[in-house]
């Protein structure tokens, strides 16, 4: 029944749950929280919906593409969404959340390659570990993010003395301190983990015919910055007994997403090694891949990729492109 | 049907008379059961707080008592002489005496507008008179609608959100923003004013119990420190209390700030990680206000909370017409509800009335056509039902669009002698 789901179903519900959350700001209403949650609900119905679908049919699905993988980490950030809208209805955290959702599904539709990564029987293991615990650090440093600025946006409130504004109710500066310090701490854990099975990764890789990712990789280099930054945020926390020290990591923290934002950017826009041997299959324009493209675009909706889609439908080779980190 | 309420109020009504006026629960049940005995069949319920006295009455028209009988009950219930009392009470009747209970348990004729308490207590005196079998069902569904007035208003504007009282506002709208709880954190009461008391009562009900009373007196100290199962401590040990606090509230009376910017860089290094919320309730001030420039430090002086008050005052102002319009509209719809519920036996009348003949002639229809089968004897019944059921429908809808301007004697008059309906 929900073949037919597309994205654009459920990147509607987000962006009219987005709507809903904005005009908190303007006025009061006693139907708005069902509301929100029920949109918020059936675009996560939709989309969880629409990755199974893609797994039923693509082997490797819901982690075989850029475009999955984007997929999939704004599904788990609304799950989160969700969650906390269940228990804290009046705190207004679709502001900051949804937004980053709707940005990793524009990002999905507009820039992430729907094409599979290239599949090695060696690093079929490795590449699922590295890809998922990757995508958590990735919802992870969003959640802290999140935290970190709603924390700036309440204290410079209680600084300036003003009182709460009943459409922006944020929860209190104690708990956006703390969830944003456990978010580090997952972001750091999973990124270990990614940074880690993807040197694993590569060298499994080596040899005569494997395709190694260079260590100057833009792609590998900011990402490996961000797990620093993120690192020394958490290393502060802990050692320093300063009093600054938490609202310290929440600057580092808001400061981490600029490397985030650095890292999924040069997964689209740099030309990177990542992502294996993929890109030789994309100059070569082998049929098979040629079909999976179609295959994916179709499913993912025939408003996505416009200008990739007539080249393909044109027989043109497809452009170069790095997965991310 | 009659509804009244007779009481009295903050508004108008001196607290030396609202005292003597006022309804412990024991007293309360003792009252209704001798309104009981004195006026069978008429509902009551008594709402007694701090601030009013009033008892909502309902019943038909003819058993409904006069003003004079109430205030008769109840200065008898409390050995007063009525003369005395009777220009304090008010009385409404009708949709005023809806509004009245709407407005009432909406906490907008609230001392402080949009307090919480009311509703509960709207809810017990309800609970007490149900209990008591004393409510009915008049005064079930005035209730309940009045319960779910409070719940439109609350929800529907920001008048309980806006509070008023500086120890409300500081808890409230800034402490509960700086910490997710207060039962792990440490409050420094500095100085023993009222306000600090005032406040320390809003932060107990949030769960702080960790307190520690400085002040220059110990024997002061000690003593608030008693109330309030706090701790006391000499005022030498200011620094060591300040540099674990979670929560201060300073209310000394000193001529100069207690801790300037020097002293708190040397407490701030001594400190524990951690937020720290500062109320300066004293004047002049106890702490520099340079020091709430430190980060992770949230000071407010009375200055602050009372322009917080001040600008809650206006939101809340603003926010009275939309209330308003919330309890006009239901008491509208309450009103033409009961009065529609007044139609009631006449509506049953009606029907009962022309249920006979319809079966009479079903009756004799049938038994001319013996040649059909079960489905078209239903077919045939339901025809004539539907047809009952149209025939009656204008009369019906004219009665309740003629409930919306109150009880619609005259129709149902017209009705039963059109219709020769008897009771």
């Amino acid at each position: 029944m929900l073949s037919g789901v597309t994205i654009l179903c459920f990147a509607a519900s987000y962006a009219v749950t987005l709507v809903l959350e904005v005009s908190r700001l303007l006025f009061r209403s006693g139907v708005r929280g069902a509301l929100m949650l029920g949109f918020a609900g059936a675009g996560l119905l939709a989309h969880s919906a629409f990755l199974y679908y893609r797994a039923v049919e693509n082997p490797g699905s819901p982690l075989s593409s850029e475009r999955d993988w984007y997929l999939l980490a704004a599904w788990a950030l609304v799950g989160v969404y969700l969650y906390l809208v269940y228990y804290f209805p009046r705190a207004a955290f679709g502001l900051f959340l949804l937004p980053i959702v709707l940005g990793l599904i524009g990002a999905a539709v507009l820039w992430a390659d729907p094409q599979p990564y290239a599949r090695e029987p060696a690093s079929v293991v490795w590449g699922t570990i590295h890809g998922i615990s990757i995508l958590l650090a990735v919802v992870a440093a969003a959640i802290a993010f999140a935290a970190g600025l709603m924390y700036l946006s309440q204290a410079y409130r209680l600084k300036h003395k003003r009182l709460p504004r009943p459409g922006l109710r944020l929860p209190s500066l104690e708990w956006l301190q703390r969830i944003n310090a456990r978010a580090v701490v997952v972001a750091v854990l999973t990124l270990g983990v990614g940074v880690l099975s993807g040197m694993i990764l590569n060298r499994l890789r080596q040899g005569p015919a494997g395709e190694t990712v260079p260590w100057c990789d833009p792609l590998v280099l900011s990402t490996q910055a961000m797990f620093l930054w993120l690192l020394a945020a958490l290393v502060l926390a802990k050692i320093s007994n300063h009093v600054r020290a938490g609202r310290k990591v929440v600057y580092l923290t808001v400061a981490s997403f600029v490397f985030l934002i650095v890292a999924l950017g040069a997964g689209l826009f740099l030309n990177t090694e990542h992502g294996g041997s993929r890109r030789q299959d994309e100059q070569e324009g082998t049929a098979s891949n040629q079909l999976q493209y179609k295959l994916d675009a179709q499913a993912s909706g025939s408003f996505l990729k416009n200008t990739s889609s007539q080249a393909e439908l044109a027989g043109a080779p497809l452009p170069a492109r790095g997965g991310p980190a | 049907m009659n509804i009244q309420v007779v009481g009295c109020s903050h508004h108008k009504t001196p607290i030396a008379v609202r005292e003597r006026l006022a309804f412990s629960p024991e007293q309360t049940v003792a009252a209704m059961e001798r309104w009981r005995a004195s006026y069978p069949g008429v509902e009551a319920v008594v709402l007694s707080t701090c601030n009013r006295v009033e008892i909502y009455l309902a019943g038909d028209e003819a058993a409904a008592p006069k003003r004079s009988r109430v205030v008769d009950f109840l200065a008898q219930s409390h050995g007063l002489d009525p003369p005395t009392i009777d220009r304090h009470l008010f009385h409404h009747c009708g949709p005023d005496a809806v509004e009245h209970l709407f407005t009432v348990s909406s906490s907008l004729d609230s001392m402080v507008l949009g307090e919480p308490q009311i509703l509960a207590q709207v809810k017990q005196a309800y609970q007490l008179a149900t209990e008591q079998q004393m409510a009915g069902p008049v005064t079930h569904s005035l209730f309940q609608a009045a319960v779910k007035v409070a719940r439109r208003v609350a929800t529907e504007t920001a008048i309980h959100q806006r509070r008023v009282s500086i120890p409300s506002v500081a808890v409230a709208d800034f402490a509960q923003q700086i910490f997710e709880r207060f039962d792990d954190k440490h409050t420094v009461v500095v100085g023993a004013g009222k306000m600090a008391e005032e406040t320390l009562r809003y932060l107990r009900n949030e769960g702080a119990h960790q307190i520690t009373v400085v002040n220059r007196s110990i024997e002061r100290a000690t003593e608030l420190a008693q109330r309030w199962h706090g701790r006391p401590v000499a005022w030498d040990q200011l620094r060591e209390a300040l540099a674990t606090a979670d929560l201060v509230i300073s209310t000394t009376g000193a001529g100069e700030p207690i801790v300037t910017l020097a002293d708190f860089l040397s407490i701030e290094r001594t400190r524990k990680p951690g937020l720290l919320f500062i109320l300066d309730l004293a004047v002049p001030r106890d702490f520099d206000a340079a020091v709430g420039q430190r980060p992770d430090v949230y000071l407010y002086s009375i200055d602050d909370l009372q322009d917080a008050c001040r600008r809650n005052r206006q939101q809340r102002d603003k926010e009275l017409p939309a209330a308003r319009a919330i309890i006009e509209q239901e008491t509208g719809c309450f009103m033409a509800e009961m009065n529609h519920r007044a139609t009631g036996p006449i509506i049953r009348r009606l029907k009962q009335g022309w249920q006979k003949p319809k079966e009479d002639e079903l009756q004799r229809l049938l038994a001319k056509l013996p040649e059909l089968d079960d489905r078209q004897r239903e077919e045939i019944r339901r025809s004539f039902d539907r047809l009952l059921a149209k025939l009656l429908h204008p009369p019906m809808a004219s009665l309740r669009d003629e409930s919306h301007n109150g009880t619609p004697s005259a129709l149902v008059e017209a009705l039963s002698r059109l219709f020769q309906l008897k009771e």
